[in-house]
């Protein structure tokens, strides 16, 4: 019982460390005012051709930077669609991310069957080896720990800086920012693309370093989690994280829970993060208030720039 | 519609036409094979298509393939094994359990066309299944197995709960009790024949469990095989060897030859001679084998498992012999009795030492 | 904002006054012929005969029985959602649910089938549709109760529950809807005849689906033509505030347009497992729920437009197939050809609603 505890404590690191990163990149996104639905499809272009490269070039860091870029340029196409073209935003996170699955796949069929070595684990401090705490904290992998560094480092930004102030105007009221001088579309695109990198990542780290092969369907909705997370965590980078921990221990739970002998179907704790994020949306709606200081108001509509 | 636009459909219209027409190819007799996973180099997949080359070295120039790779059961099975009917060929080799329904909707409908279908039960005319004695190799891997082990806890990661799963699963757990008595196992459901994410995450639970031996039991892909390599456990896979996944903590093989078996279908098919019915390949006529039995073992222990792979081959000793009783207690098998096929092949039951249940 | 050498220029949009319907239309075309090229040329990369493989996508699927019969087949549960969906659409109630509706519909239906697996009786099959129908409309209920009542965005609740009803097919035919005699795979039995559309054309596998389809579309038609907004095509999320039903208010439009989109989705379900599936297993739908929503946008949310784009994107689907089983195109290639369609046509549908123009000095622009 504590062996599976146990494992299901570090184990979810690992498994929140992609969903970490493609949620606080739509939560950027989101901030400024733009939805972005497309996060699957990202993350699987960052899957594929950070698998590719990592197999060709025997380079974890060379397979993240270009799985980054390649879902990095989807949220470009993306954000051109939203931007400029000024598409409905629903149709338009849905037709990238539907490109992305199909040219993930294309990109990873030749790699199919093939499997790199892990990410190391690290031994920060020394201290990896100390009993209980010891692999959950000091023994993980870089990315684990840069998820953490992201977290701190956005929550900082939208907190305390004058940049997390104007994304955040420019999310609220974009006409307003736009008359006082803020390049609205501008920063919007510089946060989506910033969004699309983050999954890219999340995505690379799916397919070189937690499953460590590419198939079809790796990311297996992870994306989909990544846009209820943003709304579960109301919007606020730390609980997006602990919304990310949780969510990913439920679905290594799911698998123990036979273990355990207990009664639960395991296709009720798959759908519980679902219906969780469901009621979270409607408790934090209902209180307009709440909601004006939480949520982008101008998220989904679109802006013109002359309108 | 305006009339530029009706002139622009048909101009457009026109254009592809002028792309041609596909050709039909005369005398060569077409063979359809639809894998549920992507056929790789290791796999069910993969064994599949070793068979399927059988057939392409027997009969040459007689035939060609035509091959859909990857495709789930359901709607999208469906779909493509239609399309291939709709291609005539004489024989659909079918290479998964779920493609059961439609594949024999399909055959009501097209008396011309032969199917053989794996995993499955059910025969007509035009439709049989084929099956290998996977028991027999769970068994002497389960021999290995019971040596290693140093917990006494066996990890399986299981893809369906049908009875040929079944009966591998109770296979590996009689093996390993005969050497080792106290030892029990443990299963991971993951539903599915085919899911990366899922099934090591299944592994890692059972290695948290403290198993120490784990069976990836019908993944197509070696994903549980390279875990075990990292977390340093030993590891048994289905259907091909996988050893170069895991060089130092491979256990043992065990192997699926479809070979024989493909080849008679696609001739019979052919010449018209087919008859469904059902195949159950084991040891005895080279379906089955075990390979790469690891050299953790040591020189008696070997002889021990190399013996039971030739009593098994001479169909001298069955591993379905009692006494066996069930999980729930009840002595399912007298000593000295074998199982006979028909409650074999629809088994429901596990042996005492699984400590999972069959989800209900 | 100064301007300097690298000032971009601003586009200056004027919304045309002249009918954008035919300009939608040119758009699509436009569409179509930019992925197509596009396509072609991706093909030639991966170093596939792009004549062949057109040939397998666009002329083989029209040369058999077959092949017209499946693009018959999957456009009548395409059109049939996408009608519905578009309702909402026109009103700005985005319902991207529709795989759950759908899934709740066919679970419902189903129940009903395996209850009644003995019965002989005309009424089970338009039994299951209403079942269906009232099921697939309840899952929507809750996203447009959730909208109305609490302000929750329906985009996000939408999906969410189309992923708790998935998770509930699968709990179903895994436990209490299994087939006792179906050897512990997670699939019901097989549903009796009396619960099974016929096919409507011998020799193919098209069925009522494709009726039904119709029919919606018909209904959206005449229903459109009521209404004073109706022709205001909206497919950028430029929507005037009066982007609704003439003379309903917005909770009116939400409950409409998500009720609407649940009613067809769930009909759509019962097609598919009393059509082709005649069970229910794990899977139900090749993401008919999503792609209807690139339908109903390819057709510019008109209903005519909606039958178009739903014969091709039929099309694509099936000529995906034809390509993969004679030209050994991974299926991957179509999904990409559709999601080029639709981009290429969002991109587009900029030009048809307003005449863009470049401008480059800045005092035209207000600061």
């Amino acid at each position: 019982m504590m062996d599976t505890l146990m494992f299901i404590v570090v184990g979810t690191l690992g498994a929140t460390t992609p969903l970490l990163f493609a949620a606080l990149g739509e939560l950027v996104a989101e901030r400024s005012g733009v939805l972005n639905l497309s996060i699957e499809g990202m993350m699987a272009s960052g899957a594929a051709v950070g698998f590719a490269v990592t197999t060709l070039s025997h380079s974890h860091s060379l397979g993240f930077i270009a799985g980054a870029l390649a879902a990095g340029a989807l949220s470009l196409a993306f954000g051109v669609l939203v931007l400029v073209c000024l598409a409905n935003q629903v149709a338009a996170g849905l037709a990238i991310g539907l490109l992305g699955l199909g040219v993930s796949a294309l990109v990873g069929k030749p790699f199919e069957g093939n499997t790199v070595p892990p990410l190391p684990k690290l031994n920060v401090l020394g201290l990896a080896h100390v009993p209980i705490i010891g692999p959950i904290l000091f023994g993980q992998d870089i990315l684990v720990y840069a998820g953490v560094a992201l977290l701190a480092i956005l929550a900082w930004i939208f907190k305390r800086t004058k940049f997390g102030l104007i994304i955040r105007a420019v999310g609220e009221a974009p006409t307003a920012a736009r008359d006082i001088g803020y390049p609205v579309i501008r920063i919007r695109f510089g946060c989506v693309a910033f969004g699309g990198l983050l999954a890219g990542i999340g995505g690379a780290y799916l397919s070189t370093a937690y499953t460590a092969l590419w198939t079809e369907g790796l990311v297996a909705g992870r994306g989909w989690i990544a846009v209820a997370l943003v709304v579960f965590g109301s919007w606020i980078p730390l609980r997006i994280a602990v919304g990310a921990y949780v969510f990913g221990a439920i679905s290594l739970l799911e698998l123990s829970i036979q273990g355990f002998g207990l009664n639960v179907p395991s296709q009720f704790l798959s759908a519980l993060p679902y219906i969780a994020t469901i009621v979270v949306l409607a408790v934090i709606s209902r209180d307009a208030t709440y909601l004006r200081l939480n949520r982008p108001v101008a998220l989904g509509k679109v802006f013109r720039s002359d309108g | 519609m305006t009339i530029t636009q009706r002139f622009l459909a048909i101009a457009f219209a026109l254009a592809i036409a002028m792309l041609g027409s596909g050709s039909a190819s005369a005398q060569k007799a077409k063979i359809g094979v639809i894998y549920p996973s992507p056929i790789g180099e290791v796999g069910w997949a993969h064994e599949l298509d070793v068979g399927r080359q059988a057939i392409a070295d027997k009969l040459g120039d007689k035939v060609e393939f035509v091959k859909a790779e990857n495709i789930p059961e359901g709607p999208d099975a469906q779909r493509i094994m239609n399309q291939m009917a709709s291609e005539n060929p004489k024989l659909i080799i079918l290479g998964s359990f779920g493609y059961m329904n439609d594949g024999m909707r399909l055959a009501a409908k097209r008396p011309d066309i032969d199917f053989i279908h794996a995993s499955g039960y059910k025969t007509t005319q035009n439709f049989g299944w084929f099956l290998a004695r996977n028991y027999e190799s769970a068994y002497v891997a389960g021999l290995a197995a019971g040596y290693v082990t140093k917990s006494k806890i066996l990890g399986v990661v299981a893809a369906y709960p049908i009875p040929e799963v079944l009966a591998m699963i109770n296979g590996l757990t009689i093996g390993a009790q005969k050497v080792n008595p106290d030892v029990t196992v443990k299963v991971v459901w993951l539903n599915s024949w085919f899911d990366p994410n899922k099934s090591q995450e299944a592994a890692r639970s059972l290695v948290a469990q403290k198993a120490d031996v784990l069976y990836s039991l019908y993944q197509d892909t070696p994903e549980v095989v390279s875990l075990a390599e990292q977390l340093g456990v030993h590891v048994i896979s289905t259907s091909s060897d996988m050893s170069k996944y895991a060089p130092k903590w491979y256990l043992a093989g065990p192997h699926v030859n479809w070979s024989k078996f493909f080849v008679a279908s696609a001739e019979a098919a052919i010449a018209g001679t087919f008859k469904g019915q059902g195949y159950w390949g084991g040891m005895k006529d080279g379906c089955v084998s075990v390979v790469a039995i690891s050299h953790d073992l040591k020189p008696d222990q070997r002889k021990v498992v190399e013996d039971a792979i030739v009593a098994i081959t001479a169909g001298q000793f069955h591993p379905m012999t009692g006494p066996i009783t069930s999980q729930d207690g009840e002595l399912k098998l007298k000593p000295g009795e074998v199982m006979a096929d028909p409650p074999l092949l629809g088994i429901n039951w596990l042996v005492k030492g699984v400590e999972t249940r069959i989800p209900r | 904002m100064r301007e300097g050498l690298l000032t971009l220029p601003r586009l200056k949009l004027e919304l045309r006054t002249d009918h954008s319907r035919l300009a939608l239309v040119g758009v699509s075309l436009m569409a179509i012929i930019a992925s197509f090229a596009v396509g072609m040329i991706l093909l030639a990369i991966l170093g596939r005969s792009p004549m062949r493989v057109s040939n397998a996508f666009f002329i083989q699927p029209f040369t058999s029985l077959y092949g017209i019969g499946e693009i018959l087949l999957k456009t009548g549960p395409l059109l049939l959602i996408a009608q519905g969906l578009a309702v909402g659409y026109r009103a700005n109630v985005w319902n991207i649910g529709a795989e759950g509706q759908l899934t709740v519909g066919a679970i419902a239906a189903g129940v009903l089938a395996l209850s009644f697996d003995t019965s002989n009786s005309v009424f089970l099959l338009p039994a299951m549709i209403i079942v269906g129908a009232l099921a697939g409309a309840a899952w929507a209920a809750i996203a447009a109760f959730l909208r109305v009542r609490w302000n929750a965005n329906e985009i996000l609740t939408t999906f969410m529950l189309s992923s708790v009803a998935l998770q509930l097919l699968y709990y179903l035919v895994t436990g209490p809807l299994r087939d006792p005699l179906g050897q512990n795979f997670p699939q019901s039995a097989l549903f009796s005849d009396a619960a099974l559309f016929g096919t409507l054309i011998p020799g193919s596998r098209a069925n009522t689906s494709l009726l039904l389809g119709l029919a919606a579309t018909l209904i959206s038609y005449v229903f459109m033509q009521h209404s004073i907004h109706g022709f205001r095509l909206i497919v950028s999320g430029l929507a005037p505030r009066a982007a609704r039903y003439a003379g309903f208010g917005e909770a009116r439009a939400v409950w409409i347009g998500l009720i609407a989109g649940g009613i067809c989705a769930g009909i759509a379900g019962v097609g598919e497992v009393a059509g082709p599936i005649g069970m229910l297993q794990r899977v139900l739908s090749p993401g008919y729920g999503f792609a209807a929503i690139i339908v109903a946008f390819l057709g510019g949310l008109h209903p005519i437009g909606i039958m178009f784009a739903a014969v091709l994107m039929a099309l694509l689907y099936v000529g995906g197939d034809f390509a993969l089983v004679s030209a050994s195109v991974p299926n991957a290639f179509a999904t990409i050809f559709q999601s080029l369609l639709l981009v290429f046509y969002l991109a587009g549908a900029l030009l048809a609603v307003y005449r863009v123009r470049l401008v480059w000095r800045s005092s035209e622009v207000p600061t």
